[in-house]
Order: structure tokens, then C-alpha cells, then sequence
């Protein structure tokens, strides 16, 4: 009996184990929040830092482009909610649209001007480009300039308005569901092959698959995704100006799935939930909880390249090999 | 661009992007890497120096040497801790480069803590009186930066030309393997390459730092880096002197496109020369033809 459990445990693939603790852990931060106001806020700066992590993952870890644009995507997201619902007082699903659309098409367009650039060219140009597109919102009257947009009302889907808490249930599903969608992504066909693009691009090349256009295709999710994270943030927090998402938080987002585990998404999850730990809920250490986070990737960058999430993959691995040897003895 | 004041500005920028630019020239040729956190080498000494002489009342010439070295020891510290053991592990440019923009992080959270966020005036580390040519005028903060530049690229010129391991280092840069093949002590080199470059992005921060001010911000550090590696891959690694003229010529746009179309346009215009240098010549416009 204990052995056709064991079998039974097996044919259940890691893909569900790992959703199965990403809700665990999902429910577990819910729960922690309680109905204090300030733990549902930090819960929605860390799905923001999640969503920019998990935009990231798809060109960086899967397709092995490393583009450095990702605040000019927030910003796009949050604009687009101050545009859409305080200008022209729309409804918020219609902003949580636009965002990620106008981002996808500026990866899609920026990916198309670099695509000859890799490596550290790639990443000079779209910080520059990032600098850019800070110094045209400062100077773009439609958004503000220096002052930006507030005012924006509080959230309401279709007359409901949810209270903070439910908006940090809301942002926790969101970011569970993004994840579960990129690893489904990670694993598929699609994913295998862009995944080898990274490896070995000329091979796959030859063999007849369009790599440009991949590698297109996943810049233009990950900056739609990073977008989302930007329209999430600024409907929480009702304002937006051109310092709200500057290039700490793309370094913070380049961090975060080193920190985790580049091995599944889910690994941006479990390294969100740390960095947010450490840069804004650990007060004991001022404002050097940034200092430990650089310091900590650089020791996970020597030491264990897998991560947290590698790390407990190979314990998990560790004992699944002792309780087999265990029931294999058992068996003799 | 008849302003003679204009070019002033232009000489002082571009000689300071010369020296981070040849900073990355070193590193290039000598260990075939960008070093992207050369910028917050340059902040640590420059800010270092002058927190040291502001706040400890350290004399000015033992504060500038603690600062240099600083920016030396970092520099060897990120190729012997962070970049050796990344790239032996590790294939491909990626692994190295998000380790470096750790390293980048690092010092500039580190300098935040050390130094405070507030920006700090710059200690000249001679003093001279201002210089009037024709109609323009050079601050007296600006002559150390003039004297520092030249001597710099002069006695870097020397060194790759003449010496022993001058030579060593072009050999090194040219082909890891095949050097190591050679048994060429290719660690080493690396790790010279590395010194000196540390110490020139320091020198650069140093002298820099009176024209500018220096504090731990977005105008250095990350910038810093950003504006020395476009420099150099304008200027191309022909010549020792090909920094320092992509330096100039960047130092040209930054200011002229800035007096006549405003800041915004000097940004745009940068975003778009990096897009067409590194698209259609990342090689540079001094570059090494090599005959076959």
C-alpha cells in the first residue's frame, strides 16, 4: 500500500507540484497580510516586482535576450491607467489592455531596431533607450511632465470596488496565474525551441525555425507582461510621475529569478517574496536591505546558481532518492 | 558651434569620458570584457576622496590615494570573486553580465551607505588659476582634469607600446586560448588589465569630480558606465587614442545638440547614435584591420 502510493505520488507531474506550493505559498502571504492595510500594500509591490521579474524571464532566462527596458514598460502600464481612467474616465479593464498592448508593440519595435545587438550591447542600448523614453514622459504635457497624473479613483470592475485586501487576493491570483500560463509556455513546444535558441541559436537556425521572430514574439510578452505590473502598481496607488518606475526596478526585476531559481517561473515568485522582504519590510537595516539583495545574488551567482527554487529541487530530489532506497529495501 | 566656451565644456566632458572609455579599453583588450561596473569604480574614488577630506579631515593627498586604491581593489576584487568563477562555470556573455550589474549594484548601495546620499563639491588635486583663452575661460577645477587626461592616455600608450607586459596584454586579448596555449600566464594579465583599468576609471572620478560635484545618484555610477562604454565603441580599439576621441566626439553631441535642441534631443539623439554604432559599426571608427 505504502509503495502504490509512493508510484501514485510519482505519476503526478513536478509541473502540479509546483502549483500546488505556488497557491500554498499564495494563500500563506494572504494569510500573513491579515486585514492590515499596510501588509495588503506591500503585498501589491511585490506582485509588481513579481510581474517585471516574470516579463523578464520570458526573453532573459527562456530566450536568453537580455533587454534592460522594462521600466519605460511599467511606466507605459501605469500611464495607461492614468490616461485612460482619469482623463478620459473610461473603466479600468480597458486601461489594463491598452498598457500591455502599447508595450508589446514598443518590444516588438525595439527588439526589431536591435535585433542585430547581444549581450552588452543589447543591454547599453535599452538602458539608453530607457533613458529616453524617462526624459520624454518629463517633457510630455499629455502626461504631466515632472508632476505627473493623480488623482485617479479607486479601483472598480463593472461597480464593484474591491477593499485593499480583496486587491491583494486579486494581484496574488493574477501573479499565480501568469506563472502557471508562462511555465505552461516554458514547457511547450514553442518554449523548448526558443529555449535552444539560447543554447545553440545557429543550430536552431538550420534547422528551419525563424529565430528573429521568436525572439520577438518573447520580448513582446515579457514587455506586456512588465506592463501589467506597472497598470497593477498604479491602481493601487492612485498616482504615477515619470520617478515612480526608474532603472532600480529593472535591476531589482533582473535579481529576482537569480535570487528564486532561473530553472521554473515559479522561481520569480518565491525571489519576489524575499527582495520585498528585504528592501521594504526589514527596517532593522535602514535602506541597506538593497546592498544585502546585490550582495546575496552575488553569492547565488558562485554558489548556487539554481537558486532557492533549485536549491529545494534538490532536496526534494534528495529525499525522494532515500524514502525509494527505503521502500526498494522494504521490497527485498 | 563658434562658442569657444561650448568647446571648453566639450574638452572636459570628453576627457573624462576618454578615461573611462580607455578604462574599458583595457579591460577589453586586456581580459576581452566589459566591465559595466567601471562607472561606480570612478564614483568610489571621486566620492571617497572627497568624503574622506570633508567629513574625516584626512589630508587631501592621502584621502585621493585611499580612493584610487579603492577603485583598484574593486576592479581586481570583480575579476578575481565574481568574473573568473562565472565565466569558468558558466558559457556565454549572460552569467558574467547580470553578475557584473550585481557587482554595478553592489558598490552603488554600498557607497550609499558609506558615503550618505547627498552629493558632495569634488577636491582639485591642484590648485591653479583660471585660464582665459580668447574668449573663453577654463575653470581652474577643469586644468587637473586636462593635465590628468593627457598624461593618462600618454603613459598608457607608453606602457601597451613598450613594455613587456604591454605586449603580453595585446597577446592575451587577442585569443584567451590561444595565449593559454602559449602558456602565456593569462590570469595574470587579466588581472593587470584589470588594476590598471580600475585605477584609470578612479583617476577619472578623481579629477572629474570638481567640474561635476559627485554624489551617489543617477548621474554617476550606472551613467558613468553608460556614457565611457559608448565613448569607446565609438572611438573603436585601433589605437590607445581611439577612446579618448570617441570620448570627444560623444562630449560634441552631448553638449552642442543640448545648446541648440535642448536636453530631451541630446538624450534622443545618444539613444539613436548607440543604435546605429553598434548596429552597423560596433567595431568602431579606429578599427585594427588585420590582413590575412
Amino acid at each position: 500500500m505504502n509503495q502504490s502510493r509512493s508510484r501514485a505520488l510519482k505519476t503526478i507531474p513536478a509541473s502540479w507540484w509546483r502549483l500546488l506550493a505556488g497557491v500554498a505559498g499564495g494563500i500563506a502571504v494572504f494569510a500573513w497580510a491579515g486585514d492590515d492595510g499596510y501588509r495588503a500594500s506591500l503585498i501589491v509591490v511585490g506582485c509588481m516586482y513579481a510581474l517585471v521579474a516574470l516579463g523578464m524571464y520570458v526573453p532573459f532566462v527562456l530566450a536568453g535576450t537580455l533587454s534592460m527596458a522594462y521600466s519605460a514598460y511599467a511606466a507605459i502600464g501605469g500611464y495607461a491607467v492614468g490616461l485612460v481612467v482619469a482623463n478620459l474616465g473610461l473603466p479600468f479593464p480597458i486601461a489594463w489592455v491598452v498598457g500591455p498592448v502599447v508595450s508589446g508593440l514598443l518590444a516588438v519595435i525595439l527588439g526589431w531596431t536591435t535585433r542585430r545587438l547581444s549581450g552588452f550591447f543589447l543591454v547599453a542600448v535599452t538602458l539608453l533607450f530607457a533613458n529616453a523614453f524617462q526624459a520624454w514622459v518629463q517633457g510630455n504635457p499629455l502626461l504631466g511632465r515632472e508632476a505627473g497624473i493623480g488623482g485617479i479613483p479607486p479601483v472598480s470592475v463593472l461597480g464593484w470596488t474591491p477593499t485593499s485586501m480583496q486587491f491583494g487576493a486579486a494581484a496574488i491570483v493574477l501573479i499565480l496565474v501568469v506563472t502557471f500560463l508562462i511555465e505552461r509556455l516554458r514547457m511547450s513546444p514553442w518554449g523548448i525551441v526558443v529555449q535552444a535558441i539560447r543554447e545553440v541559436p545557429h543550430a536552431v537556425e538550420a534547422s528551419g525555425a525563424r529565430v528573429p521572430r521568436m525572439q520577438l514574439v518573447a520580448l513582446a510578452i515579457g514587455g506586456a507582461i512588465g506592463s501589467m505590473a506597472g497598470s497593477l502598481f498604479i491602481s493601487s496607488v492612485h498616482s504615477i510621475n515619470p520617478l515612480t518606475f526608474t532603472l532600480n526596478l529593472v535591476f531589482i526585476a533582473l535579481f529576482i529569478p537569480i535570487v528564486g531559481g532561473v530553472g521554473t517561473a515559479w522561481g520569480c515568485l518565491l525571489g519576489a517574496v524575499l527582495i520585498t522582504h528585504l528592501t521594504l519590510n526589514v527596517n532593522a537595516l535602514g535602506t541597506s536591505g538593497m546592498l544585502v539583495v546585490a550582495v546575496g545574488v552575488l553569492v547565488i551567482l558562485l554558489v548556487a546558481p539554481g537558486g532557492i527554487a533549485g536549491l529545494a529541487g534538490s532536496g526534494w530530489r534528495l529525499v525522494r532518492r532515500q524514502l525509494d532506497r527505503r521502500t526498494g529495501r522494504a521490497r527485498q | 558651434m563658434q562658442n569657444p566656451q561650448l568647446w571648453v565644456s566639450v574638452f572636459t566632458i570628453g576627457s573624462f569620458y576618454g578615461l573611462i572609455a580607455l578604462s574599458f579599453y583595457l579591460t577589453l583588450v586586456g581580459a576581452q570584457f566589459f566591465n559595466f561596473a567601471i562607472g561606480t569604480y570612478a564614483m568610489i574614488a571621486g566620492l571617497g576622496t572627497s568624503w574622506l577630506v570633508i567629513f574625516q579631515s584626512w589630508p587631501l593627498w592621502l584621502a585621493a590615494l585611499t580612493g584610487l586604491l579603492a577603485a583598484v581593489a574593486l576592479s581586481v576584487l570583480t575579476e578575481v570573486a565574481v568574473i573568473r568563477p562565472v565565466q569558468k562555470r558558466s558559457n556565454g556573455e549572460l552569467p558574467a553580465l547580470v553578475a557584473v550589474a550585481a557587482v554595478l549594484f553592489a558598490v552603488q548601495q554600498g557607497a550609499g551607505l558609506l558615503f550618505g546620499h547627498q552629493a558632495l563639491p569634488g577636491q582639485p588635486i591642484f590648485a591653479t588659476d583660471r585660464i582665459t583663452i580668447g574668449d573663453a575661460v577654463i575653470q581652474p577645477s577643469a586644468v587637473p582634469l586636462f593635465v590628468a587626461t593627457i598624461a593618462v592616455f600618454a603613459a598608457t600608450w607608453l606602457w601597451i607600446r613598450g613594455s613587456r607586459t604591454g605586449r603580453l596584454l595585446r597577446a592575451v586579448g587577442d585569443s584567451n586560448e590561444a595565449a593559454r596555449t602559449l602558456g602565456l600566464p593569462v590570469g595574470r594579465v587579466r588581472i593587470i588589465a584589470f588594476a590598471v583599468g580600475g585605477l584609470i576609471a578612479g583617476v577619472a572620478g578623481l579629477v572629474f569630480a570638481p567640474s561635476s560635484g559627485i554624489g551617489v545618484g543617477p548621474d554617476s555610477g550606472l551613467h558613468w558606465t553608460l556614457s565611457g562604454f559608448l565613448a569607446f565603441v565609438i572611438g573603436g580599439s585601433a589605437s590607445v587614442w581611439a577612446p579618448l576621441v570617441g570620448g570627444m566626439l560623444l562630449a560634441m553631441l552631448q553638449i552642442f545638440v543640448s545648446y541648440y535642441f535642448g536636453g530631451d534631443v541630446a538624450v534622443y539623439g545618444i539613444l539613436l547614435v548607440a543604435l546605429v554604432f553598434f548596429a552597423f559599426r560596433p567595431e568602431g571608427l579606429f578599427a585594427r584591420r588585420v590582413r590575412v
